[in-house]
C-alpha cells in the first residue's frame, strides 16, 4: 500500500493523468442510463451553487423588472386618478353653468378658455367660440360667478376677450342694495375700485352688479363686493376698494351671452354723429 | 496566490458564458472559435501540467454535464489536452507568440483528435470522420480561436499604468 502511495507522489504527473483519464473512461464505458445517474449528481453537487447564484441574480432581474412595471403601471394610474377627478370638478362647474343658463333669458354659448395672456396679470384671454358660432364683437362674457368681459375681436372658430382685468377695459355697475352707479375701474388689474360721489351710501359688504348702463353688459350680472371704504379729505368723491366675483387666473369655462350691444340700433345714428365732428 | 485563483476561475466562468452566448454570433460559416480551450492553454502553458491536467479534466467535466454529449468525452480529451500543454511550460522554456500559436494549432488537433477518436471507438463513427473532422473542422476553427488569442498578446504588449514608489 505504501508502494503504492510513494508511487503516485513520486509520478504525481502521470498518476493524476491516470486517474482523470480512467474516470473519463469509465463515465464514457457506462451505459446510458448510468451516464444520466452520474450526469444528474454531478449537476446537484457540483453546479448547484452555480445554478442557484443565477436564479437569484435572473428573480433580482425580475423583481427589478417588475419594480418598473409597477411604477409605470403606477404613475399612469395617478394620471387617470388625476384626470378622473379634473372631469369631474369639470362636471360640477359644466352643471352649474348648465343651471345658470336655465335662470338666464339670453342665449348663452357655453366656451372653453383655450389660451390666456401669459403676462403676469392676463388681460385677455381666448375662447374656443367664433364668428362660426354667431359670435359678434362686444358680446358679454360671464363666467358661473358673475361678469369676465367682453369679446373684442372675432375670428372663425375663436374669439378675444377682454378681461375686466385689463385696465382699459371699464364696465358701470351699480350697488346692488342702493343702486348707486359708478364705473369698476383698475390700473394694474390687481385692484378693482370705484369712485362714488362722496354722499353716495356705499358700505363694506355690498354687492356690485352690471347697471346695464354701458350698452354692452346686460343689467344684473353680478360683479364683486365692496372690500373696503376709503374716506378721504376729497370732498367730491369716495374711493371704493372691489374684489371682483371670478377669479381670473383659474377662469376654465366660460358663457357668452348671445345679444348685440343695446346701442347697435342707434349705431347709424351715432356714427353720422361721429362723422359730424 | 488567491487572487491568481480567483483570477483564473472568473477567466474560466466568463469564457464558459460567452461559449454558450457570444460565441455563435460570431461564428463564420459555421466555425466558432473555441475560447475554452485558448484559456485552458493560456493557464496550463503558466502553471504546468498537473494543474492542467486537473483543471481540463474539470472543464470538460462541465462541458459534458453542459451540452448534451457523451458523459467524459469533453473530460477525457480536455484532460490529455491540458497535460499535453502543461508539458510546455513556460518554467521551463520560454516561448514567443509565434510559437505559442503554433503550438495552440497542435493543441487544438490533439484535442480534436481524441475526442473523435472517442466518438470512433463508443458510437461507432468510421475512422475517416476523424481524418475528415481533422482537416474540415478543426483546422477552421484552431485558426479562428488562434486569431482570437491574437487579442491577448496585443493586450499583453499594450503599454501598462506603473506604479510609483
Amino acid at each position: 500500500m505504501q508502494w503504492i502511495i510513494r508511487f503516485f507522489v513520486s509520478h504525481l504527473n502521470m498518476s493524476s493523468l491516470l486517474v482523470t483519464s480512467v474516470a473519463s473512461i469509465l463515465m464514457l464505458s457506462s451505459t446510458q442510463v448510468q451516464q444520466q445517474r452520474i450526469a444528474r449528481v454531478l449537476t446537484i453537487s457540483v453546479f448547484y451553487p452555480f445554478q442557484f447564484y443565477f436564479n437569484q441574480t435572473a428573480r433580482i432581474k425580475n423583481i427589478y423588472a417588475e419594480n418598473r412595471r409597477l411604477k409605470e403601471e403606477i404613475a399612469l394610474l395617478s394620471v387617470k386618478a388625476a384626470q378622473t377627478v379634473e372631469n369631474s370638478r369639470e362636471n360640477e362647474r359644466l352643471a352649474q353653468m348648465l343651471g345658470i343658463s336655465k335662470q338666464f333669458s339670453f342665449t348663452l354659448v357655453p366656451a372653453r378658455v383655450v389660451v390666456r395672456d401669459p403676462s403676469f396679470v392676463s388681460r385677455s384671454a381666448i375662447v374656443n367660440v367664433g364668428g362660426s358660432d354667431g359670435i359678434l364683437p362686444s358680446m358679454p362674457v360671464m363666467t358661473g360667478r358673475g361678469v369676465a368681459g367682453k369679446i373684442v375681436l372675432v375670428m372663425g372658430h375663436m374669439s378675444l376677450v377682454q378681461l375686466l382685468v385689463d385696465p382699459a377695459n371699464r364696465t358701470s355697475v351699480m350697488i346692488g342694495r342702493t343702486r348707486e352707479v359708478g364705473i369698476l375701474e383698475t390700473t394694474d388689474g390687481n385692484d378693482f375700485f370705484i369712485m362714488f360721489r362722496a354722499h353716495a351710501d356705499v358700505a363694506v359688504g355690498d354687492t356690485l352688479v352690471t347697471s346695464g348702463l354701458g350698452g354692452i353688459y346686460p343689467k344684473g350680472l353680478l360683479a364683486g363686493t365692496v372690500t373696503k371704504l376709503e374716506e378721504n379729505r376729497d370732498p367730491i368723491f369716495k374711493k371704493a376698494s372691489v374684489k371682483p366675483e371670478v377669479n381670473f387666473d383659474r377662469m376654465e369655462e366660460v358663457f357668452v351671452i348671445k345679444m348685440s350691444p343695446q346701442w347697435a340700433a342707434f349705431k347709424s345714428e351715432l356714427d353720422s354723429l361721429e362723422n359730424a365732428k | 496566490m488567491m487572487s491568481d485563483v480567483a483570477k483564473w476561475v472568473i477567466a474560466f466562468m466568463v469564457s464558459l458564458i460567452l461559449q454558450t452566448s457570444f460565441v455563435p454570433v460570431i461564428s463564420i460559416a459555421g466555425v466558432k472559435p473555441d475560447l475554452l480551450i485558448v484559456v485552458l492553454f493560456f493557464f496550463s502553458i503558466k502553471y504546468g501540467v498537473l494543474p492542467g491536467i486537473f483543471v481540463g479534466f474539470v472543464l470538460g467535466l462541465g462541458q459534458d454535464l453542459y451540452s448534451p454529449s457523451l458523459l467524459g468525452q469533453n473530460a477525457f480529451a480536455k484532460t490529455i489536452t491540458g497535460a499535453f500543454i502543461g508539458l510546455f511550460n513556460e518554467r521551463m522554456m520560454r516561448t514567443d507568440p509565434l510559437v505559442k500559436n503554433v503550438l495552440l494549432l497542435m493543441v487544438f488537433i490533439v484535442h480534436d483528435a481524441i475526442f473523435l477518436i472517442v466518438q470512433v471507438v463508443t458510437i461507432g463513427d468510421p475512422v475517416s470522420t476523424v481524418f475528415s473532422g481533422l482537416f474540415f473542422h478543426t483546422l477552421p476553427r484552431a485558426l479562428y480561436s488562434i486569431a482570437v488569442a491574437a487579442l491577448f498578446y496585443v493586450w499583453e504588449m499594450l503599454p501598462k499604468p506603473t506604479v510609483r514608489r
